[in-house]
């Protein structure tokens, strides 16, 4: 019993620790990223896609589905991927090996601050 | 035939250039500058970008690393939907003000001596996608100053992409009417600031051949792009027929013996944040001046060197840096051995300008600009020269508000607009502080200082 009490909060902690560190984003900062590494490609005034497809509400949302955008590539599109969180960092970090054959032209993000900030700035907008 | 009628008759594209080639005196330049100024908002439709992720300070042409990938990527991009019309508009309309009244042998034809407006250029774009691979850059300017049209630029691409050796890698074909035309960076002859400069103004000296041509050649040119970074280009171009210029309104350069030839390489480096490049770049050609005279060309080979550096941070304060240098080796063959219109057989011409602009919130600029030419003692080359060197050096100083070109600007992106005022100051011009003008007259280079308050629109 005492064991799986440790356990239980073992893994509680790592479960808060990971979505501390999400929360531990600055979305105002997120926004200065975005406009830096994203906002060429992106848009999140809505309806507007550009090159890219629109990211506003993407927290949630299943990869490759915005209507009214039609440049997905076929492995986007075939991914299954709901975006939360873990799946943009995953993403954003390396966005050929988590869609490989995937059009965006981007070679990641490496700074994991930058990356928080950005992710906490995109699930701010819904 | 003399070869100053030749060339005054040769030189049709640029009313400033004009005057510049009449001071500069027998043959100094080719000066076949094209249309300067170029905004495309077809692009901005075709890709769903606002005109500022192509360009700094939200209007043409000054080119961002998404501007520059989206020019090597042959004009193809989009954001995905189908029934975009490759069609932009543009007209510039100037006022100008020059120091002092210029002599009546330096007046524009249909205007005064000084304080001159003008409906400068209005041109018609076919400008985007043709196909997933194809995609064009035409330009056709009405000019309200020569009084006539031009085909001005044509740069229609091939380009795809491919990995080689593991990395991402744009391979392109282009056919183009000048050499400078096809760079993707801002340092070169046709895409460096000034962007758009009164055809009023005194110009800035004798130019190397590359950035002479305008639209008399027509040049087929294969690129690549390697890893985002490194970028070479290879050109070979031939002059148009009489026949093919006069169709199009393009002055005449004089016959190619043999082609040009045209080189560059770059390194480019985009760190989102901010991004550099620095290249070479040369050109090599033997111009027959004279295409009822044919057999004796004279020879100009240019080797430059450039770089370029911006931040764009968050988009909010934006800094530029361009530069080049351009070193011109002239073998006078035919001006010098034939017609004795030189006093060298070899000649050269160094050629260096620098630009430095801020731009705040996309929407107010400032840049301020050094150019200095420089070139070897040729009295006779250079008859309105009071020392016989053609150096002319000063400065350019612009200020300008673009309200719109914005993602959420108004009419976005239809409407664009760009206001601006410039002021070129002259050191020298034409070898000194002070040179002969049209009528033999002595003028000093600082009466040729011009204000300029411009409007610049594309729809």
């Amino acid at each position: 019993m005492k064991m799986h009490h440790i356990c239980f909060a073992i893994c509680l902690t790592a479960l808060l620790g990971n979505s501390q560190s999400w929360a531990s984003g600055d979305p105002k900062k997120g926004a200065d990223v975005f406009a830096e590494e994203c906002g060429d490609c992106h848009s999140v005034a809505p309806g507007k896609n550009k090159k890219g497809p629109n990211l506003l509400g993407l927290n949630g949302r299943k990869a490759g589905s915005v209507v009214d955008f039609s440049g997905y590539s076929d492995a986007m599109k075939q991914s299954a991927i709901v975006w939360n969180p873990e799946r943009i960092d995953a993403y954003i970090t390396q966005p050929r090996k988590v869609v490989a054959g995937g059009k965006m032209k981007y070679d990641g993000l490496p700074d994991a601050g930058a990356r928080a900030d950005v992710i906490a700035y995109l699930t701010t907008l819904k | 035939m003399s070869v100053l009628a030749a060339v005054q008759r040769r030189i049709q594209g640029h009313a400033g250039w004009r005057r510049i080639a009449r001071v500069a005196g027998v043959g100094a330049v080719l000066c076949l500058a094209a249309s300067l100024a170029q905004a495309v908002p077809s692009y901005a439709r075709q890709t769903g970008a606002e005109c500022a992720s192509c360009h700094v300070g939200g209007f043409g042409p000054q080119l961002t690393p998404y501007g520059i990938k989206f020019k090597i990527g042959g004009y193809t991009d989009s954001d995905g939907k189908d029934g975009k019309i490759p069609v932009s508009a543009m007209l510039v309309a100037n006022f100008t003000r020059t120091a002092k009244n210029v002599s009546e042998g330096d007046k524009v034809e249909h205007f005064d001596t000084n304080n001159n407006a003008a409906m400068q250029e209005a041109s018609l774009f076919l400008a985007g996608r043709l196909t997933d691979n194809v995609g064009a850059f035409v330009q056709s300017t009405y000019s309200g100053v020569e009084r006539k049209w031009a085909l001005d630029q044509v740069d229609v691409r091939y380009a795809r992409n491919l990995q080689l050796g593991g990395k991402e890698t744009t391979i392109g074909l282009s056919l183009n009417s000048n050499p400078t035309l096809t760079d993707p960076f801002n340092t070169l002859g046709q895409w460096r600031f000034p962007y758009t400069t009164s055809d009023f103004n005194a110009g800035f000296g004798p130019s190397p051949l590359v950035e002479s041509l305008g639209g008399s050649v027509v040049g087929a040119n294969a690129y690549a792009f390697f890893d985002n970074s490194i970028y070479a280009e290879l050109g070979l171009y031939e002059t148009l027929s009489k026949t093919g210029l006069n169709m199009i309104n393009a002055g005449d350069a004089g016959k190619f013996k043999g082609v040009g030839t045209y080189g560059r390489v770059a390194y480019f480096k985009d760190m989102k944040r901010d991004n550099f490049s620095v290249g070479l770049f040369g050109f090599n050609a033997d111009v027959q001046p004279d295409r009822s005279d044919l057999g004796t060309a004279d020879n100009y080979r240019d080797l430059g060197v450039d770089a370029s550096y911006q931040y764009l941070g968050n988009r909010r304060h934006i800094f530029t840096v361009n530069a080049s240098y351009v070193k011109e080796w002239q073998k006078l063959n035919y001006t010098f051995g034939n017609l004795a219109e030189s006093d060298n057989l070899k000649n050269s011409l160094n050629q260096f300008r620098l630009a430095g602009s801020y731009h705040y919130n996309q929407t107010w600029g400032a840049t301020a600009a050094v150019f200095d030419t420089r070139g070897n003692t040729d009295v006779t080359r250079y008859a309105s020269s009071l020392s016989g060197t053609p150096n002319t050096s000063g400065y350019v100083l612009q200020a300008d508000w673009t309200p719109w070109g914005k993602e959420n600007s108004w009419m976005s992106p239809w409407a664009n607009v760009r206001v601006g005022v410039q002021y070129t100051g002259y050191n020298r011009f034409m070898g000194g502080s002070s040179y002969l003008d049209a009528d033999g007259n002595e003028r000093r280079a600082r009466d040729n200082n011009t204000t300029m308050l411009f409007l610049w629109t594309s729809i």
